[in-house]
């Protein structure tokens, strides 16, 4: 058919609902709202890693569905989540990224969070250990013991990532929800300590489902010179791009030939454990993460919705805790070169979702997105997006492709 | 301090490494990258760092020898890129100036503002400018005759807060 009519233009297209979505799901705010409630506040987050906060009383700051929560360290070495919030007057207790509690404040002492306003003081169990002038304002009528931090569930799992969830008693634990995706690499991940080198963060005018989008699809790969001069054979486009309960995909390995861009080398000598040289694997965690290994470095993105055109992107990547000095500059540069913010790649992406968040602004007229491409579950088929909106239909009890209506199971999900 | 130069000339070291710097501001808010590295010693290195208070390290974003950005602003072409302007505003702080081992170290501030052109919606967006990197050039040089070459360029930026980030060099 030639250029479309208006009313062409807004017609279904000729695939099964499940093959795409109307663009309302990355711009309408009611939508983005009840994301964030029945997603974002009831997952599994990864919110950094274990090497971000080394010693006992290191902290780390972060937010989820905008609650602002603080991760610490306690003296027995166990990682802790809590909201960022005295129950005080709402005072964000932390405003610093990261830190360290051995350090007294100004308003308070040495191993203690302490809120700056008026000097409540918790310890690293989210304890109240002090309220300033407790008996002359508030008698016998409330004390520290009432008043405790809000304690999250939050869990260091699969490569040292601390996971939190908002929800008390989550649908389902962190092992189950993520281990099948992670079987790929989790001997691997978990071989020994990982150590985050790179950190850098970008916000977009995009939903933070097209970026996840981007990250469990590989068509856009014709995008990437990079990719495609290193990747294009036939071992590239046998990769399996497999679907995992609770809306996970995993894109499998194949050697990639980082020599044939030039300037580029071999990351074989510094692979991950267990894996042979040059492999690269993707794992893309329902409702918006991802870890990507290529060969000598691991990359985790975790996404955080700001608005329904608008989202954060935290960039980390990861070497081996035992690197020497040379090792890890070596493994910087092969992270960098491609997905740092002055990489080959990561600029492409992003300018490829910032495209797709610009003509899917708030407000702009509803479109189909298509997700219909089947190459038998390889490289270049649709099927992981397909997968994640079907979970997303779920906890959403949206129809991805009719919002306004309930979400149905597809009848080709066995084919799937 | 002057000195003389192999023609009998009186060259100001310092002048000369703000000069290139200067210079090579302009060369790089042209997009004339070989030009730029044709003031690179061959030994030059290049690095873009940041201290990211996040994960309380030093990140290295983007670090390449003299042969890297060559081939780097070579293939710059074959990629999708944002073609955004770049406009570097620097002010030279500082220059260390080593008669005796023939070199300089050079502090310099640097803004760089982005122009936008095809980065977004460019209906809409072309046009405005927008603060883009906060930070420092960290320069050192070798002096010889009447020339400053760049030995080193470490670009020191405070963001983190990177965005769509940049194909080009700062």
């Amino acid at each position: 058919m030639a250029a479309k009519n208006h009313r062409q233009w807004l017609a279904d297209p000729a695939l099964k609902p499940s093959e795409w979505v109307d663009s309302r799901i990355y711009s309408d705010p009611e939508i983005f709202e009840e994301e964030l409630e029945k997603i974002f506040k009831k997952s599994w987050i990864p919110v950094c890693h274990e090497s971000e906060l080394p010693n006992p009383y290191d902290f780390r700051t972060t937010s989820i569905a905008r609650e602002p929560v603080i991760v610490c360290r306690g003296p027995d070495n166990e990682v802790r989540a809590f909201f960022n919030v005295c129950p005080h007057r709402g005072m964000i207790i932390e405003r610093r990224p990261s830190g360290s509690f051995l350090e007294g404040q100004p308003s308070g002492n040495p191993k203690r969070m302490t809120c700056m306003f008026h000097a409540w003081q918790y310890d690293m169990r989210g304890n109240c250990v002090y309220i300033s002038r407790e008996k002359e304002g508030f008698q016998e009528r409330l004390c520290k013991e009432d008043v405790g931090l809000r304690r999250l569930r939050c869990e260091v799992k699969f490569g040292g990532f601390v996971w939190v969830n908002l929800e008390d008693n989550p649908q389902t634990s962190l092992e189950d929800w993520g281990a099948a995706a992670f079987t790929c690499l989790r001997k691997t991940l978990e071989a020994e300590p990982l150590e985050v080198f790179h950190y850098h963060k970008a916000i977009v005018n995009a939903n933070y489902k097209l970026w996840h989008d981007t990250n469990c699809e590989f068509y856009h790969d014709f995008m990437h010179y990079h990719n495609r001069v290193t990747g294009f054979n036939d071992a590239y486009f046998a990769r399996k791009n497999e679907a995992f309960d609770h809306g996970h995909i995993v894109v499998g390995t194949f050697e990639v030939n980082y020599e044939k861009y030039e300037g580029f080398d071999s990351r074989a000598a510094l692979s991950f454990p267990h894996l042979p040289p040059n492999q690269w694997y993707m794992i893309d965690m329902f409702p918006g993460m991802n870890f990507n290994l290529r060969g000598s470095a691991l990359r985790c993105d975790i996404v955080t919705p700001l608005a329904p055109d608008k989202v954060m992107i935290e960039f980390r990547g990861l070497g081996l805790k035992r690197d020497t000095a040379e090792e890890r500059q070596t493994r910087i540069n092969h992270h960098n070169s491609i997905w740092g913010p002055f990489g080959r790649n990561l600029h492409e992406d992003l300018i490829g979702v910032q495209g797709q968040g610009t003509t899917m602004a708030t407000g702009s007229e509803p479109r189909r997105i298509l997700h219909g491409r089947h190459e038998n579950q390889t490289i270049h088929d649709e099927n992981g997006m397909r997968h994640y909106y079907q979970e997303w239909g779920r906890w959403m009890n949206r129809s991805p492709s009719k919002p306004d209506l309930p979400y149905a199971e597809p009848v080709s999900v066995a084919a799937e | 301090m002057p000195r003389s130069c192999k023609w009998g000339l009186l060259v100001d070291s310092a002048a000369l490494v703000r000069d290139t710097i200067y210079r090579s501001t302009i060369l790089l808010d042209r997009q004339e990258w070989n030009d730029w590295l044709a003031h690179c010693d061959d030994n030059f290195e290049y690095a873009i760092r940041a201290w990211s208070p996040e994960i309380n390290k030093d990140v290295t974003y983007l670090a390449l020898d003299r042969n890297g950005l060559a081939t780097m602003v070579k293939l710059l072409p074959k990629h999708n890129t944002d073609h955004s302007p770049l406009t570097r505003h620097t002010s030279v702080y500082t220059v260390d100036v080593d008669e005796a081992a023939r070199s300089a170290k050079a502090i310099s501030s640097v803004v760089v503002y982005q122009t936008l052109l095809d980065g977004i919606n460019s209906h809409i967006d072309a046009g405005e400018s927008r603060l883009f990197l906060v930070g420092k050039y960290i320069d050192t040089f070798k002096l010889q005759d009447d020339q400053a070459k760049f030995l080193s360029r470490e670009v020191r930026i405070e963001n983190r807060r990177l965005d769509k980030g940049s194909h080009w060099p700062i």
